[in-house]
């Protein structure tokens, strides 16, 4: 019987990088999944619940409880945005919620915390003959505990150059809505991780959080780096 | 002056009223591992930990090995008053290294800031740091830290394996209601203030000697 | 509380008075554009990055570590009564004045006054970031007194006439040449070519002075230690030590959360605390006093006085969610991980505590003028990644956050999430709005006017090449196509 995955899109990724979830619905496919959108799905309430407006935060949080009700399994490219379900969800819904959106956090994964965990694969089938090196992003790595899963996934790609980055557990300054708050900080830390990446030599670094890609992205193109950012699912959909 | 103080029955009611509402439990969590690997042989652990404390440390067989040590220490640095903890032991030790010196001796007060030395015994060595727990009844508090040179004379019986165990022996010998300060000194003096370089002899002794006599 | 708070003004357009928040936002853009800066701190805290890792793998557990200095400064603070009127009888006993303070004033006015009561006329400071926080050393210079810093990087910066740029190394952002220069300026004697061994040996002669002059020495304390009545004060210089050994009087200065139950506990605090601030597997002067000099020890102070400074602690105390704020033991590991402060610095956060723990904590202590604190973060969680007594900093960030917005301060932000919301729970609304955003943007880009007052995000493309622009949303592709494809092939 094949998996059913229900995909949980990021609002920014459906529509400022939508790559990153069509190459996210390749691969689960690739691997013999049916995979699902909800249409009904919008936000999952974190740039409001960062900002501190829980009160305007829950009724997403609530309405995604309910889109997502009948998913067996829901699959996210985004760390921060199933952080913000499996993690936020049961201390913002009401206390009624509270067991349901316990539930549903249990069910919902990160892509690759989904592939290497859930499904015990580390080899997609995917070719991507270029060096690559490795950002953790803040929250799979501090609030999902993923360390080595984005790892062992690029390790079983064919071709692909696995480079180390120092500092690479270092947040590149992103943060939502610091990133335009707190302009002159994010961007001074999106250069430390710039000169990071610049430093190892890759051609591409890759991320399970498409938000941090799009910030080093800005910052290495507008410093005219000769790296460029890449989300781990698009490189896992690549092939010969 | 403190009979006057009419906040602290307002602090203390603050401070109750607003413990009212408990904090939230804790997760339960266990651990296989404990929190330190336990001390193997305390002698070789406190060898180990004084080197990396860049302190001086003798070993020696019997006193005379101590008094030949404590000699050859004092002969080490400037000619000048030393101060001593005065105890019949370090008069005893002091005697049989046949050093001619000044000497002051805490009976009659604090070190003066002349002193180029001062010698002490302790109150334990503790072998997981590499620290020599001192109280004011070793010669006072200046005792072990006025002076450019800090001398320890100690005996291996007085090794114990870690903080805790010293700590625990402190509390019930009453170490700290006998006497009104204490110290767990762990190497010689030393600042990084200065853009992170470890600097020896800031404001205490620049060398800590340690003559650690075996008893049998 | 106005909304520039969290609709930042850009500097050239700054109203007469400047708030909290705007003088905030000005110097960490003066100070993140510092390469000079950011180069020094990278170095400071590389150096303590390989120290620390080494210390932590002295330990067998350092997980079993972290939590039981939680669970032990969590049964502390659950019981800070009693743990503080047991410390309190113990020192009284022994002959030492326990004095409560409610707030600076009291505390300063204390201190003031017995000081002058005893004709003290030179005062040596040891490390104590309460009496910066009370503005101690102003008051004292008032009625006269000179005050020494005893510390070497908070006499550093005692000479610089600036406040400390870290809690537990005050002068990291200064090189040795500049500290050279300040000894030549202020001490008037040269080290020609700064070895920093020679400028300590110079700052230890001209303090030896002081230390053995003064008539009062002031600490702060690492801890209280409530079944044995005692201060417990770390240092590695030793000037904790002459403080308290040296002159008359000796008047320890802390907060009332510092209260640990058993000397005993020490024994894991002492490595815990030296491997978080510095690396070290213990301060090399870790000192207990326990009251004035007794009779026939050979010297001491024959007064002992603590002072026990509430100043919006009881305050704190009474929330439940955000008390184990107060179990923080003044590490300094949270400062010295967190991505921000190694940009902006210490002294940007124009407060007594810098860094992510004073991010938390400040707005408690200091009211709404510094609620900008909380939010200037990335919430990466790094500081809660190294907290060795396991504070969930970055989660207490949101918790300030979601309080202040509760308070209904930000009108505006809270006008703008409601528009936001709106969008977010009707689906074709949010889908259209994507369109028109993206629509729009790519037209304002296309006639060139990005990063002019009528680009929207000019806060991004100022120095950050603009985000994508597609033309297609996915939702849009899964409905024309990857719907109904259920097979992998390309």
């Amino acid at each position: 019987m094949p998996r059913k995955i229900s995909l949980f899109v990021p609002c920014f990724v459906d529509q400022l990088q939508p790559e990153v979830a069509v190459d996210t619905v390749k691969v689960l496919r690739r691997l013999g999944c049916e995979v699902d959108f909800p249409e009904d799905q919008s936000c999952c309430g974190q740039p409001a619940f960062n900002s501190g407006f829980w009160d305007e935060a829950r009724p997403c949080a609530e309405r995604f409880l309910r889109v997502f009700k009948d998913a067996e399994t829901i699959v996210c490219p985004s760390g921060s945005c199933t952080t913000m379900v499996r993690v936020f969800y049961p201390e913002l819904v009401s206390s009624a919620l509270h067991d349901e959106a316990v539930a549903v956090g249990k069910r919902t994964f990160e892509l690759s915390e989904f592939l290497v965990k859930v499904m015990g694969v580390t080899d997609v089938g995917a070719t991507f003959p270029h060096s690559v090196t490795y950002h953790a992003s803040c929250h799979g790595l501090r609030e999902l505990k993923l360390k080595n899963e984005p790892l062992q996934l690029l390790r079983g790609v064919k071709g692909l150059k696995l480079v180390d980055m120092l500092r690479f557990d270092e947040c590149c300054g992103f943060g939502g809505t610091f990133a335009t708050k707190f302009e002159s900080i994010s961007v001074a830390m999106g250069e430390s991780k710039a000169d990071s990446i610049a430093v190892t030599g890759a051609e591409y670094v890759t991320a399970i959080d498409p938000s941090c890609l799009m910030h080093v992205q800005g910052i290495m193109g507008h410093r005219k780096d000769r790296a460029k950012a890449i989300h781990l699912a698009s490189i896992l959909a690549s092939e010969a | 002056m403190a009979a006057n103080n009419p906040s602290r029955e307002a602090i203390l009611a603050r401070i109750r009223a607003g413990l009212r509402t408990p904090m939230p439990p804790l997760e339960a969590k266990t651990f296989t591992d404990p929190i330190f690997e336990p001390v193997g042989d305390p002698l070789e652990r406190f060898q180990q930990e004084c080197k990396a404390n860049l302190m001086e440390m003798n070993l020696t067989s019997d006193f005379d090995g101590s008094a030949r040590v404590l000699a050859q220490v004092l002969a080490s640095f400037p000619a000048g008053e030393i101060f001593l903890q005065d105890d019949p032991i370090l008069r005893r030790l002091l005697e049989s290294s046949g050093a001619m010196r000044e000497t002051r001796w805490s009976s009659q007060g604090g070190p003066r800031e002349i002193s180029q030395a001062t010698v002490t015994l302790a109150e334990a060595l503790v072998a997981q740091t590499g620290s020599i727990f001192v109280t004011s009844a070793c010669g006072g508090r200046g005792a072990t830290v006025v002076a450019p040179v800090h001398i320890v004379y100690a005996t291996t019986s007085q090794l114990v394996p870690d903080l805790v165990t010293a700590l625990r022996n402190a509390t019930h010998e009453g170490k700290l209601e006998n006497n009104s300060y204490g110290c767990m000194i762990s190497g010689s003096s030393r600042t990084a203030d200065i853009e992170k370089i470890l600097v020896q002899g800031a404001h205490g002794p620049i060398r800590l000697v340690v003559i650690l006599e075996k008893n049998s | 509380m106005s909304t520039s708070t969290h609709n930042p003004v850009p500097a050239g357009d700054q109203p007469m008075a400047q708030t909290a928040a705007q003088k905030f936002l000005r110097d960490a853009a003066t100070k993140s554009a510092d390469l000079v800066h950011r180069e020094i701190i990278r170095k400071n805290m590389e150096s303590y990055d390989a120290a620390h890792m080494r210390g932590r793998g002295r330990f067998k557990n350092w997980e079993a570590a972290r939590r039981k200095c939680q669970e032990i400064k969590r049964e502390a603070i659950e019981n800070l009564d009693k743990y503080l009127l047991q410390f309190e009888e113990k020192v009284t006993a022994r002959g030492g004045h326990v004095f409560w303070a409610a707030n600076s004033d009291e505390a300063c006015t204390y201190i003031k006054d017995l000081a002058l009561s005893r004709g003290v006329k030179t005062i040596v400071k040891s490390k104590s970031m309460v009496t910066e926080e009370m503005h101690l050393t102003p008051v004292l210079e008032e009625v006269g007194i000179r005050v020494w810093e005893t510390d070497l990087g908070e006499y550093i910066v005692q000479l610089r006439n600036e406040p400390p740029y870290h809690i537990v190394t005050p002068a990291m952002h200064l090189n040795r040449q500049q500290i050279r220069d300040l000894f030549r300026e202020k001490l008037g004697e040269d080290v020609p070519d700064a070895d920093p061994q020679k400028l300590v040996a110079l700052a230890r002669r001209k303090l030896r002075e002081a230390f053995f002059a003064a008539e009062m020495g002031i600490s702060g304390a690492n801890f209280l230690v409530a079944d044995i009545g005692a201060v417990a004060i770390t240092t590695n210089e030793g000037n904790g030590r002459l403080s308290t050994s040296l002159p008359r009087i000796h008047v320890a200065v802390t907060g009332i959360e510092k209260v640990i139950p058993r000397l005993e506990d020490l024994g894991t605090f002492w490595p815990v605390l030296a491997t978080s601030g510095t690396g070290q597997p213990i301060t090399t002067y870790s000192t207990l006093v326990a009251g004035p000099r007794k009779p026939g020890e050979a010297d001491g102070p024959e007064e002992f006085h603590v002072v026990l400074l509430d100043n919006g602690r009881s305050g704190l105390l009474a929330n439940a969610e955000e008390r184990e704020v107060l179990t923080c033991i003044r590490c300094g590991a949270c400062l010295n991980i967190c991505p921000v402060y190694k940009n902006v610095g210490g002294h940007t956060y124009n407060t007594t505590y810098p860094g992510p723990i004073g991010s938390v904590l400040t707005p408690h202590l200091r009211g709404g003028e510094f609620e900008h604190l909380s939010y200037a973060s990335s919430l990466c969680g790094a500081c809660t990644s190294v907290c060795p007594v396991n504070i969930n900093l970055h989660h207490h960030l949101l918790h300030n956050r979601r309080d202040f917005t509760k308070a209904g301060k930000d009108k505006a932000g809270r006008m703008q999430f409601r528009m936001w919301q709106k969008a977010m729970l009707n689906p074709r609304l949010f889908a259209f709005g994507g369109w028109m955003m993206r629509s729009s943007l790519r037209l304002l880009y296309r006639l060139g006017l990005a990063g002019t007052a009528l680009d929207p995000m000019r806060a991004w493309t100022r120095k950050r090449t603009r985000v994508p622009l597609p033309e297609t949303s996915f939702r849009a592709r899964w409905k024309k196509e990857l719907g109904r494809d259920q097979s992998g092939s390309k």
